[in-house]
C-alpha cells in the first residue's frame, strides 16, 4: 500500500521527521520506507497478512498516534442533507456472509465533473489511476477510511439489489472487462435478472458508472471475510476491495464511509441524497470477547516484566477496554476493538505489549537449558565426508533444480513414473526429475559453452519417483567427467578420462566408507549408458546405482568431442564405516610370483579373479594386475592379462616350495576353469 | 720390509693417487690384491722362508695390504665425493616449473554455508534433521497454524503434485515431524531445499532454508534474541549491529524479522523467528501453559550473498565453473 506522507500529516498532526516516522512504523511491525527517499513524498508499506487495520490512512495514523501520544483528527460531517426518500430494496440471502449492507441512492449528479487535483495527486501517488469523479471518490474513501465501498449506476438496475451466493458455473462479466466463472463458494451482488459484481472483489461491467450516468446507488457494506478470504486467488482477480476484505474489514464504519463520501460528492459532483438503507445482523457481527491477559504469562513468554502502568497504558491506547484483575495482580481482562481482526487470544496481546513495548528493550539472554551431547556421527559426518571425497578427486559440486523439463527426464526412459507439478513455473520446469544425470549432462554443456576443457562435477540432491501410488524420495550422489586426466602441462601426458578413472574415483569413495569389499561391478544396461561399457554397482547384493560411458546417441546428439562418464549411486546406502577394529600386524616377508594370461577378449577379469580366491589359499594376501594389454604380438580376440601374486604368511617365512606348489595349484584350477593360456 | 715388498708399497700408492676413476680405482685393486694380485702372490713366497722370518714377513705382508686397502678406501670416498659435487653441478633442476597439477574439486557455496550454518547450531547442542521435500498440506501448512484460504498462504506461492500434495514451502513440516518422532524437549535445525512458484530477479523457485525450533520449559523470547545474535556474530564473523523488529508469521507469536545494518548504513533483513504459536503446540498434544519455543528460519542464498557480496541469487543456479569453484 502507497500513501502520500502529507495525507498522514493531515489526519494525525505529527511531529516527527519522516525518517522518524519511517522508524517508528516499521519497528512496531508495519514494515516501511519511502517510495522515493530523496524526496520522501510517498509511504511505501508492505502489510502483514494480520494487520487487516492498517489498510487505510487512518489506520497508519493510530498506529503513530500510538506511538507518539497523538489524538487522530477525525472529520466531523455534519448532518447531510436528504433530498428524497427512494431507497433501493435490499435482500441479503445469509447475513452471516454479509452481516452490513448500507445503500444510499444519490441522484443527479454531475458525472462530467473532473476531480479536484488536491484529489488526483493523493489517488495517484498511492497508485490509483483517476477515473470518473465517483468512482475517483470511492476509491478515496478506501484509502482514507480502510472501508471499499461501490457505486452503481440506478438505471442499470432491475428492481433491487440482492446478496447471494454464486451458483455453480455462473458466469459474471466484471469492471476489467474480463467474464469470471464462479460456484457457491463465492457471494454476489446481483438484481432481479444478473449478478452486478462478486462481492467484496470487484464489481459488474454492466451495472458500472460510465459517462452518462445520472442517479447512484452507493453500497459500503462488511462481508465476513471468512466468506471472502480465498476467493481472489481461485479468480487470479487480485483488488483492493478483496484485499481489505480478505483480512477483515471494521463492521462499525460503514456509515461513516458512506457518509463521507455522500459528502465529497455533494461537495464535488452534487447530487441528491436519499437516506442510508441500512440492512444489519447485528448476531453476525459478534461483539469482541475480552481476553484474560496473565502477568505470569507475559514473563513466560517474553523473558521481562512490564510495569503494570506500562502494560495498561499500552493497551488503552491501542483503544483496548482494560480491567484490572485483582488490581492487575493477576492480570487484566482486555477487549480490543472492533477493527482488530487478529487480536483473538492471549498471545496476540501480548504480541501487541511486546511490539509497543519495543523489542530492542527486551533483553537478550543465554538458555540454561539442560543440552543433551550428540555424537554427530551420524549425519553431518557423512554428508561432509562423502563430499570431501569428492571434491578430494576433483569434482565441483553444482546444484540444480529438482523440477526439470519432460524432454529432459525422457533421456532416462519411460518406466518410472514421474511426478508432475501440476501449476508449473513453464513446461521446463515441470517433472521432478528421476535422475541427477540429465542435469549434470546440462552442466556439462553449459560449462564446455565457456570453454571449460577439463570437467568433473558432483552433484548430491534427491531424486522423485511415483510407483506404486506412492511417491518416494532418494537420496542419491552423481557425477559427470569429460576431458582430459589433467590439465594440459610438461611432464605429464594428458590422456582422456575413461571409466576406470572414474570407477577408481568411486571405489576410493566405497574405501573412505569401509565398503569396498562389498561392492561389486557387473555390466548392465542403462538407458542413458553405452551398452556394453556400463556397469551396475551392488552393494552386497542389493543394486546400489551405475556407472558407465554416455550412450553413443547422446554424445551425437550433443555434438560432443570426448565420451563423458558418469555415475549415479543411492547415497542412504552409503554407510559411515562401523566401529574399526585394530589389526595386529607381525612382519613376515612376503613373495611375489607374476603370470601373464592370454584370454578371450570378451573374458572379464573378475571371474578369473574369483576362481583363485575360492581356493581359499591362507598365504595368498593379494593379487594384483599389472598389464592388460591387446595388439601387437597378441592374436586377435585375445588379451594378455598379467598378474602379480603376493603371498605372505602372518607367523612365519614361506618357503619357495611352499609358494611353487600353491602356485601350480592355481594355474591349474584357471586352466582348467577357463578357455585361457599360461604365457611363459 | 722385503725390497720387493716395499717398492711394490710405493708403486701401489703412486697408482691409488694418481687414479681418476672408480673403475681404475678397482683395476688397482684387482692387480695389487686380487687373488693374483701382486701383493697377495708374495704370499706364496711364505713357503719357502725360514720359519723364523716367516712371521714377520707374514706380517709386513698383512701390514701392506692393510694400507694399500685403506688408502683405496680413501681415496674411492674422495673420488665418490666429487662425482657427486660434479653430478650436482652438471644436473640441476628448474625449481621455477610449476608442479604437477591435478583436478581440484570445489563444494557449491550452498552447502559450503549449509555446512557451516549447521557447525555453529551443532555447538550450541542442535540436533540436525531431514524430511522429505514432498509434503502433504497438513504439515506443511495446517499443523503450523495456516489454515487453508488464510491470507498468509499467499506468502506462500505453493506448487502443487497432487490434490493434498506440495513441494514444502518451507522446512517447518521438519520440525513437526521430528516432534511427533522425538517429543520434548526439543532442539534441532531442519536444513534443506524449499520450493516457492516465484521467479524474478530476486527470487528462484527452489532455494535453501534453514530453520530451528526449540521447545522446553522456561525458554523465552530473551532467548531467542540471545542465540540468534550470537548466531549472526558466528556466520557473518564479527559484531554486527542488528535489530529485531515486530512481524508476522502464523506459526509464531510474537514474530520478528531480524535486520543487520550494511556498511552502506541500510537495514538488510536476513531471517524470522518468533516464539511458537500456541496453536502449533497444541497440535503437538503439548500444554501450551507448561511448554514454550521458539523457532526461526533464514534462507541460505542471502546469507551467502550478503557474506560474499554476490549480486544475482540466480548465479547459484547457472553452476557456471568460474563461479562455484570460487568457494573452496
Amino acid at each position: 500500500m502507497r500513501i502520500p506522507t502529507e495525507w498522514i500529516k493531515e489526519f494525525c498532526g505529527i511531529d516527527a521527521t519522516n525518517d522518524q516516522m519511517v522508524n517508528q512504523l516499521t519497528m512496531a511491525g508495519v514494515e516501511c520506507c519511502f517510495l522515493d527517499s530523496s524526496t520522501q513524498e510517498i509511504l511505501d508499506l508492505s502489510l502483514t497478512p494480520n494487520r487487516a487495520d492498517c489498510f487505510s490512512v487512518i489506520g497508519i495514523c493510530r498506529e503513530l498516534a500510538v506511538l507518539n501520544n497523538l489524538i487522530i483528527k477525525t472529520d466531523k460531517h455534519d448532518d447531510l442533507t436528504i433530498h428524497h426518500q427512494s431507497e433501493m430494496e435490499i435482500d441479503i440471502e445469509s447475513p452471516n456472509d454479509c452481516p452490513v449492507f448500507m445503500t444510499r441512492i444519490i441522484n443527479n449528479i454531475d458525472i462530467n465533473r473532473e476531480t479536484p487535483d488536491w484529489m488526483i495527486k493523493r489517488l495517484e501517488s498511492s497508485g490509483f489511476k483517476s477515473n470518473n469523479i465517483i468512482v475517483d471518490i470511492t476509491n478515496y474513501i478506501m484509502l482514507e477510511t480502510g472501508q471499499p465501498l461501490h457505486a452503481y449506476d440506478l438505471s442499470k438496475i432491475d428492481s433491487k439489489i440482492q446478496v447471494r451466493r454464486g451458483y455453480n458455473n455462473e458466469k459474471i462479466i466484471l469492471l476489467d472487462e474480463t467474464i469470471k466463472k464462479v460456484n457457491k463458494t463465492f457471494l454476489l451482488i446481483t438484481d432481479n435478472s444478473k449478478a452486478l459484481g462478486i462481492a467484496g472483489i470487484m464489481g459488474g461491467q454492466h451495472s458500472g458508472i460510465s459517462a452518462d450516468t445520472e442517479n447512484i446507488v452507493l453500497e459500503s457494506a462488511c462481508f465476513n471475510h471468512k466468506t471472502i478470504m480465498g476467493r481472489s486467488r481461485i479468480l487470479n482477480l487480485h483488488t483492493e476491495s478483496g484485499l481489505r476484505f480478505e483480512r477483515g474489514v471494521d463492521p462499525l464504519i460503514q456509515k461513516h464511509a458512506i457518509e463521507r463520501a455522500t459528502q465529497l460528492i455533494n461537495e464535488y459532483s452534487d447530487g441528491q441524497n436519499g437516506p442510508i438503507s441500512i440492512k444489519q445482523d447485528d448476531e453476525s457481527i459478534p461483539p469482541k470477547q475480552p481476553i484474560m491477559l496473565r502477568k505470569k504469562r507475559i514473563h513466560q513468554i517474553l523473558g521481562i516484566t512490564i510495569a503494570n502502568y506500562k502494560v495498561y497504558e499500552i493497551l488503552t491506547k491501542l483503544d483496548m477496554r482494560v480491567v484490572e484483575q485483582e488490581y492487575g495482580y493477576s492480570g487484566w481482562l482486555v477487549t480490543p476493538p472492533s477493527f482488530r481482526f487478529d487480536i483473538n487470544e492471549e498471545c496476540d496481546l501480548i504480541e501487541e505489549l511486546a511490539r509497543i513495548y519495543g523489542y530492542q528493550n527486551i533483553d537478550e539472554k543465554n538458555e540454561t537449558q539442560e543440552t543433551t551431547l550428540s555424537n554427530t556421527r551420524k549425519r553431518s559426518t557423512r554428508i561432509n565426508r562423502i563430499n570431501n571425497v569428492m571434491v578430494g578427486r576433483g569434482y565441483s559440486e553444482v546444484i540444480n533444480y529438482s523440477f526439470i523439463s519432460p524432454s529432459m527426464n525422457i533421456m532416462m526412459g519411460t518406466d518410472s513414473k514421474t511426478i508432475d507439478i501440476k501449476n508449473p513455473l513453464s513446461i521446463e520446469m515441470s517433472v521432478m526429475r528421476t535422475s541427477l544425470l540429465p542435469g549434470l549432462l546440462q552442466n556439462l554443456m553449459y560449462n564446455l559453452q565457456r570453454q571449460h576443457e577439463n570437467i568433473k562435477l558432483f552433484e548430491s540432491a534427491k531424486i522423485f519417483t511415483h510407483n506404486d501410488k506412492t511417491n518416494r524420495e532418494k537420496d542419491v550422489i552423481a557425477g559427470i567427467c569429460y576431458g582430459s586426466k589433467t590439465k594440459e602441462q610438461w611432464g605429464l601426458e594428458s590422456n582422456p578420462i575413461d571409466y576406470y578413472d572414474v570407477k577408481g574415483d568411486l571405489e576410493m569413495l566405497f574405501s573412505d566408507l569401509g565398503i569396498h569389499d562389498q561392492v561389486t561391478y557387473s555390466k548392465d544396461s542403462h538407458p542413458m549408458l553405452c551398452p556394453g561399457k556400463n556397469a551396475k554397482i551392488d552393494l552386497d547384493g542389493i543394486t546400489v546405482g551405475h556407472v558407465g560411458e554416455l550412450s553413443p546417441e547422446l554424445i551425437m546428439e550433443l555434438d560432443l568431442v570426448q565420451t563423458p562418464i558418469l555415475f549415479e549411486i543411492d547415497k542412504n546406502h552409503l554407510k559411515l564405516p562401523n566401529q574399526m577394529h585394530y589389526q595386529d600386524h607381525p612382519y613376515f616377508p612376503s613373495s611375489r610370483r607374476d603370470i601373464s594370461l592370454l584370454i578371450p577378449e570378451n573374458q572379464e577379469t573378475l571371474a578369473i579373479l574369483k576362481t583363485i580366491q575360492q581356493l581359499e589359499i591362507p598365504i595368498l594376501k593379494n593379487v594384483i594386475i599389472f598389464d592388460v594389454y591387446k595388439g601387437k604380438n597378441i592374436e586377435s580376440g585375445l588379451i594378455s592379462v598379467a598378474l602379480g601374486l603376493i603371498f605372505q604368511a602372518k607367523s612365519r617365512t614361506l618357503t619357495d616350495e611352499e609358494i611353487d606348489r600353491y602356485m601350480s595349484n592355481i594355474k591349474r584350477q584357471i586352466v582348467s576353469n577357463f578357455e585361457l593360456k599360461i604365457r611363459q | 720390509m722385503t725390497v720387493i715388498l716395499s717398492d711394490l708399497l710405493i708403486a701401489a700408492l703412486n697408482e691409488i693417487k694418481d687414479s681418476k676413476t672408480l673403475a681404475g680405482l678397482d683395476d688397482i685393486r684387482v692387480r695389487y690384491l686380487g687373488k693374483k694380485g701382486k701383493i697377495t702372490t708374495q704370499l706364496k713366497l711364505l713357503g719357502s722362508m725360514d720359519p723364523n722370518e716367516k712371521p714377520i714377513f707374514g706380517q709386513e705382508i698383512n701390514a701392506t695390504k692393510k694400507r694399500v686397502e685403506d688408502e683405496l678406501q680413501l681415496k674411492k670416498t674422495e673420488l665418490k665425493k666429487s662425482t657427486i659435487a660434479k653430478n650436482i653441478e652438471t644436473s640441476s633442476i628448474d625449481v621455477t616449473l610449476p608442479g604437477r597439477e591435478y583436478l581440484s574439486g570445489s563444494i557449491h557455496p550452498i552447502t559450503a554455508t549449509l555446512m557451516e550454518i549447521e557447525n555453529i547450531f551443532l555447538s550450541a547442542g542442535f540436533n540436525i534433521e531431514d524430511g522429505p521435500e514432498i509434503e502433504n498440506e497438513y504439515y506443511n501448512f495446517s499443523a503450523l497454524n495456516i489454515p487453508e484460504n488464510h491470507p498468509a498462504r499467499a506468502m506462500h506461492d505453493t506448487f502443487y503434485v497432487g490434490s493434498d500434495l506440495l513441494l514444502r514451502t518451507h522446512t517447518s513440516p521438519v520440525q513437526i515431524r521430528s516432534m511427533e518422532k522425538e517429543g520434548v524437549p526439543i532442539k534441532v535445525i531442519a536444513p534443506g531445499k524449499v520450493y516457492r512458484r516465484d521467479s524474478d530477479l530476486t527470487h528462484i523457485p527452489m532455494f535453501h532454508q534453514v530453520e530451528g525450533l526449540v521447545i522446553d520449559q522456561g525458554i523465552n523470547f530473551s532467548h531467542l534474541k540471545g542465540i540468534l545474535h550470537e548466531f549472526i556474530n558466528c556466520f557473518f564473523e564479527k559484531e554486527l549491529e542488528l535489530r529485531f523488529r515486530p512481524s508476522y508469521f502464523p506459526f509464531t507469536e510474537p514474530s520478528a524479522e531480524v535486520d543487520i545494518l550494511s556498511e552502506d548504513g541500510k537495514w538488510l533483513e536476513i531471517l524470522g523467528c518468533g516464539m511458537v504459536h500456541p496453536k502449533v503446540l497444541e497440535n503437538l498434544d503439548l500444554d501450551s501453559e507448561i511448554y514454550t519455543g521458539y523457532a526461526f528460519g533464514m534462507g541460505v542464498e542471502r546469507l551467502v550473498m550478503l557474506k560474499y557480496d554476490i549480486k544475482d541469487i540466480r548465479l547459484f543456479y547457472e553452476n557456471d565453473l568460474n563461479f562455484i569453484s570460487q568457494f573452496n
